[in-house]
């Protein structure tokens, strides 16, 4: 059941930094997740800041280089239609649409995805674990098959859950972030924080700091983008395994492969073995054998998940076979 | 004087003749409103909202229960205290073990009782207090605030392993609770006698309960009369269950449940929940309302037992199943609940076969108790019987449905004197159904498409069974009121669990009657206001109340007939019931409508009684179905997509096609879950306790999961001899062939058999590159 908590409901961004300083105050967006979480009891929140009355967090705007900039406050489901989106990133469309469900999908925001909890089942359950401030990892040696085979590095294994996020980091897109000292802009890929470096943290985000804006460059000449997800069930649910694919293409070669991959590790997921193996290659049936190897041979499964660096093979096989064919294998 | 539009009679329409009260009725060769694709009578309230469940009862001054639970799936309670929780906000009442008014009260799991607390907690989820407060969040609250001092000991929650002599024993004895064998005819001949011999290990997982409202009830005292409205399958069993914990008289418990939001079989009676809001109501002189979470449900209760199948078949190479061998095992939970129970049925009685044997081991671990799940115990059989048919047919080089066609059972084998089947539908089920699924040409289709360089892989598969159950049977008793202006009042004990009963019941109704079913008023399960009727499960409701609403109306019918021979001076034997009116046979003008009848005006009204005839004598009642699935593999990435599934079934007369097709899919459904998504997960290795507690975790399966394409082709055998309505049980066979026809077609895509459910992605790319490997 919920905790007590108070919510306010500011229409200025300076207001809402000013409430994020008191203790125990949540940034609220579309609230899927927060609500979950404080249900479960996993954060402490006895006041929530609903960013709802922030018009600057809002829409899909085209910037100046040719690019996007997509408010903080936007609905996933938004991401997934919304023309530019479409034309630009196809990529990032499809992330978005295989987020969760319809219902989850009309109420969460982009920038509530980048910075959703974890999944584990150990976090969201009655297990007082490392990342909840307990002493012990319980899915090392525990039910890990929906766990991480990168980056774990045996301290904590989730996987970062976001769908939207690991396309955001194959576009080379930023988040600005606005806080209490210092306006600042981070880029995707460095938002995320692996266990090594602090296990209760998910974002580098410090307290009162708000995603205000993401924004993703011009997309490169010719660009190639997509999203493929593997789960237990075909809605309402998190990777398996699952990759996002941004190649700038010169004709059938690839100039440059960025590859970054979801279900795999706490963070999203670079493939840099990869991408060096597809950038300035032709996608032959050799490279692309290649490639889905190199993806996983640094792979350290777990008891419970060593069957993902087989799924992760055969879907980047797969998916990579649809690079240039029209999405069509 | 009533005139003709005022009355609520089918115009021009026969009804069915009314035989005298010491014979039965005829079969109906032929119906006018049954069988009708009517929409559910509740429609309207369903889909608005109007209709009330018991988690929206309101009383006034109503205040919330909550429980508060063991963590750990084994501890001893060594102290309980509830000074912070009694001085928090709005609590006003808290029992434990200690309490005066819990101390003396039992609860029951089968034949064992045990204290309503038990100090010694034997599974995650096992009730350790409640409390009562103003708000749900002050009683989830205060529960919460309760400080309890637990010894926590070692657990087993692999039943695997729960017999091993290291294993930690969940009672205090041994953690076998029961081992039962059957057998008959002689097995080595059997297997001498067999050309093929085969040998398979099958698993399926531990499916939980998740009907759409949690478990829970509003109890109420008016002095020392007890009101509970419950989430339940029946309401006499709650009435039952709840007099004998609180040592009431029957007529001091009313039991109420007109809509409630789905079971399974996991409602089948109260839980201590209900009781202990019974007594929190009594401490606190207020109406109290306890419905669980999600979570608690998931771990408290009921489940479907996860099992381990080892079947061994012989057949000859003309079909000829020799011999059958099946040792099962699964987990009762921490308390007696069946944990085999039906498993082995299919084994002993689906097919002919001469030399059968089996065993089954009912084992505890520290885990919630069983309760019985669609069809108990069968859907595993035919995960194990099902696929194991599928080899033998492959290894004799025979289609598997002419290898089922050729072991059609007229008689159940393993009754006693193998008494035969009033009808056997499975031959209609499998040849009707392979030919409207297009059995042999989607064969060729399909190899043809599985040997282009593809690694999208299709596969057909059926699955076949029968369930144990379904015939119905003595006891129900159901009252129709006939009123003064010809409308019609329908009292039933029976629950509507969701199925359609009260729709179903309306048509039988109006069929006798010759009203229209939108007159008919019905009331039913409350124990206050209608008559015994055991709880809705075992497919067995239809079977049970519609003979029963049947013959009500035939003596309604008796009643009025007398009453028309007073008014017209002739014997009653001359007359007959036509429609709206009473006809003499030797001049058929004389003759009177119904609604001027003199005494019925006089009276106001006039009710017929029904009771449930016997089962016919020396024979059995079961329903049969054959089931057909198309499906694709991706190799690569291990996903699985349902393409088509088929299920053709035999449950005698169709009563209501919406009704009867609305089974058929979501059996269907639930048998994709138990296929492909479904799986309890427990911390085996370290905590013992439920992983998957969410709706997340726990994988139902979506609109996206299940088959693109569902149809169903009922066979619908004129069965005279089961019951008066020729009606046999539907809704559990429905899910029972389902998993089975999943795997077989997942062997004909891929090549492996998938002896453990669930077969997620995961497991498919596990066994694919097992099979690479060589
Ligand atoms: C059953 C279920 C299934 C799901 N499946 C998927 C899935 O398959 N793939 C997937 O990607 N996601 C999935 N999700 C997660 C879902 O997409 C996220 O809950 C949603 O995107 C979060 O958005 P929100 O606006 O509701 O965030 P909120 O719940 O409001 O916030 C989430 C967190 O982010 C913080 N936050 C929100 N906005 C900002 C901001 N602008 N700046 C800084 N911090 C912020 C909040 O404080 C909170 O901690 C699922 C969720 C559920 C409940
Ligand atoms: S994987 Fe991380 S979140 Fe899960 S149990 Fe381990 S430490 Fe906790």
């Amino acid at each position: 059941m919920l905790p007590k908590f108070s919510y306010v409901r500011p229409d200025k961004l300076a207001q809402a930094v000013k409430h994020l300083e008191t203790d125990k105050a949540v940034i609220h967006a579309g609230g899927t997740d927060l609500l979950g979480c404080l249900r479960e009891r996993i954060m402490d929140g006895d006041l929530l800041v609903s960013l709802g009355g922030l018009k600057g967090l809002a829409g899909i705007k085209e910037t100046a280089d040719g690019g996007l900039s997509i408010g903080a406050l936007t609905t996933i489901t938004e991401v997934s239609e919304n023309r530019l989106v479409r034309d630009k990133y196809p990529g990032l469309a499809q992330g978005a649409a295989e987020v969760a469900s319809p219902q989850l999908r009309n109420q969460g925001t982009l920038g509530g995805n980048l910075c959703q909890k974890p999944r584990c089942w150990y976090f969201r359950g009655e297990f007082h674990c490392l990342r909840k401030g307990g002493g012990l990892c319980f899915a090392i040696k525990g039910e890990n098959q929906f766990h991480a085979i990168f980056g774990h590095d045996k301290i904590c294994a989730i996987t970062h859950p976001s769908d939207t996020a690991p396309v955001l980091v194959a576009l080379n897109a930023s988040v600005d972030v606005v806080g209490p000292a210092v306006n600042r802009s981070i880029a995707v890929e460095d938002l995320h924080v692996p266990p090594a470096e602090d296990v209760r943290a998910e974002t580098v985000l410090k307290r009162g700091e708000i995603i205000t804006r993401i924004t993703i460059p011009a997309p490169a000449p010719n660009l190639y983008s997509s999203y493929r997800k593997i789960r237990a069930r075909r809605s309402w649910d998190f990777a398996l395994a699952g990759a996002a694919l941004a190649f700038a293409m010169d004709g059938d070669r690839v100039s440059r492969a960025n590859v970054v991959l979801s279900g795999a590790a706490p963070v999203p997921w670079r493939s840099t073995a990869m991408e060096e193996v597809l950038s300035g290659s032709t996608l032959t049936a050799e490279t692309i054998f290649r490639a889905a190897r190199a993806a996983v041979a640094e792979a350290r499964p777990l008891a419970g998940n060593q069957y993902k660096v087989e799924m992760f093979r055969g879907m980047l096989e797969e998916e990579l076979r649809k690079v240039g064919k029209g999405g069509e294998v | 004087m009533t005139t003709k539009d005022k009355i609520y009679y089918r115009e021009g329409l026969p009804v069915p003749e009314t035989p005298d009260p010491e014979n039965s009725p005829e079969f109906w060769r032929q119906t006018d409103v049954v069988g009708k694709p009517l929409p559910r009578v509740d429609a309207y309230e369903r889909v608005s909202g109007t209709a009330v469940y018991p988690s929206d009862i309101l009383l006034p001054n109503m205040i919330y229960g909550a429980m508060l639970r063991s963590p750990h799936p084994n501890a001893k309670v060594k102290g309980i205290d509830t000074s912070a929780a009694e001085k928090m906000d709005g609590v006003r009442a808290i029992i434990t073990g200690q309490s005066a008014e819990a101390k003396n009260v039992k609860w029951k799991y089968r034949d064992q009782q045990v204290p309503l607390f038990a100090s010694h907690c034997r599974f995650e989820g096992e009730a350790v207090a409640a409390v009562a407060a103003d708000t749900r969040y002050q009683a989830a609250d205060a529960a919460r605030a309760i400080k309890v001092d637990y010894e926590i000991l070692d657990f087993a929650v692999d039943y695997e392993h729960a017999l091993d002599a290291s294993a930690a024993k969940v009672g205090g004895k041994g953690n076998l609770l029961n081992e039962e064998r059957y057998g008959r005819g002689d097995l080595d001949k059997g297997f001498a006698e067999a050309d093929v011999v085969l040998e398979e290990t099958y698993r399926t997982p531990c499916e939980l309960h998740t009907p759409m409202e949690p478990h829970g009830c509003v109890a109420n005292w008016e002095r020392d009369r007890l009101t509970v409205w419950e989430s339940s399958q029946g309401v006499y069993a709650v009435q039952s269950r709840i007099a004998e914990a609180l040592d009431l008289p029957l007529s001091k418990v009313r039991a109420v449940g007109h809509y409630m939001g789905g079971g399974f079989g996991s409602k089948l009676w109260p839980g201590k929940y209900t009781v202990l809001c019974c007594l929190l109501a009594k401490k606190t002189a207020r109406p109290v309302k306890m419905m669980l979470s999600r979570e608690e449900t998931y771990l408290c209760v009921g489940n479907r037992p996860a099992s381990t199948m080892r079947i061994k078949a012989g057949v000859k190479k003309d079909g000829t199943l020799t011999a059958l061998e099946f040792d099962c095992s699964g987990p009762s939970g921490a308390y007696p609940a069946g944990g085999v129970q039906l498993v082995d049925w299919l084994v002993r009685d689906l097919y002919r076969c001469a030399n059968v044997r089996t065993s089954s081991k009912d084992i505890l671990i520290n885990a919630g108790p069983a309760r019985p799940f669609r069809a108990p115990g069968h859907p595993q059989g035919a995960w194990a019987l099902e696929q194991m048919v599928d080899a033998l047919a492959e290894k004799i080089d025979m289609d598997p449905v002419a290898l089922r066609l050729k072991n059609i059972p007229l008689e159940s084998q393993a009754r006693e004197g193998a008494p035969p089947y009033t009808t056997t539908g499975l031959r209609q089920c499998l040849e009707r159904g392979a030919e409207q699924f297009d059995w042999r040409e989607s064969i060729k289709r399909i190899n043809g498409h599985n040997g282009r360089d593809n690694h999208l892989k299709r596969g057909i598969g059926v699955g076949a069974c029968l369930w144990i159950a379904g015939d119905g049977g003595p006891p129900s008793t159901v009252i129709i009121k006939l009123y003064k202006d010809g409308s019609v009042n329908l009292n039933m004990g029976a629950s509507d669990i969701g199925t359609g009963t009260k729709t179903v019941m309306a048509q039988v109704a109006a069929e006798e009657l010759g009203v229209h079913p939108s007159v008919i008023q019905i009331e039913h399960a409350d124990t206050a206001t209608t008559q015994f009727a055991t709880p809705s499960g075992g497919s067995k409701t239809v079977p049970t109340e519609a003979p029963t609403v049947r013959n009500a109306a035939i003596s309604l019918k008796q009643a009025l007939i007398t009453m028309a021979a007073e008014d017209l001076k002739v014997d009653r034997d001359e007359l007959n019931y036509i429609g709206d009116e009473i006809v003499w046979s030797g001049d058929d003008s004389k003759k009177i409508r119904i609604t001027e009848l003199s005494t019925l005006q006089k009276r106001g009204e006039v009710i017929g009684v029904g009771y449930r005839g016997p089962n016919p004598e020396d024979k059995v009642v079961n329903p049969f179905a054959a089931q057909f699935c198309e499906l694709e593999v991706n190799t690569l990435s291990g996903e699985i997509r349902i393409l088509r599934f088929l299920g053709a079934h035999d449950s005698g007369r169709v009563l209501n096609r919406l009704t009867f097709d609305n089974q058929v899919y979501g059996g269907i459904v639930m048998g994709v879950g138990l296929g492909l998504t479904e799986n309890r997960q427990l911390d085996e290795n370290q905590t013992g306790k439920l992983c998957n507690r969410n709706w997340h975790d726990y994988k139902l399966p979506t609109a996206l999961d299940v088959p693109l394409v569902m149809s169903s082709l009922p066979i619908e055998l004129d069965d005279p001899e089961s019951n008066n309505t020729g009606a046999k049980g539907l809704g559990e066979p429905v899910t029972i062939p389902t998993a089975a026809a999943i795997a077989n077609a997942l062997y004909m895509a891929t090549g492996v058999r998938f002896t453990r459910a669930p077969v997620t992605p995961m497991a498919v790319i596990r066994e694919l590159s097992k099979k690479e490997k060589g």
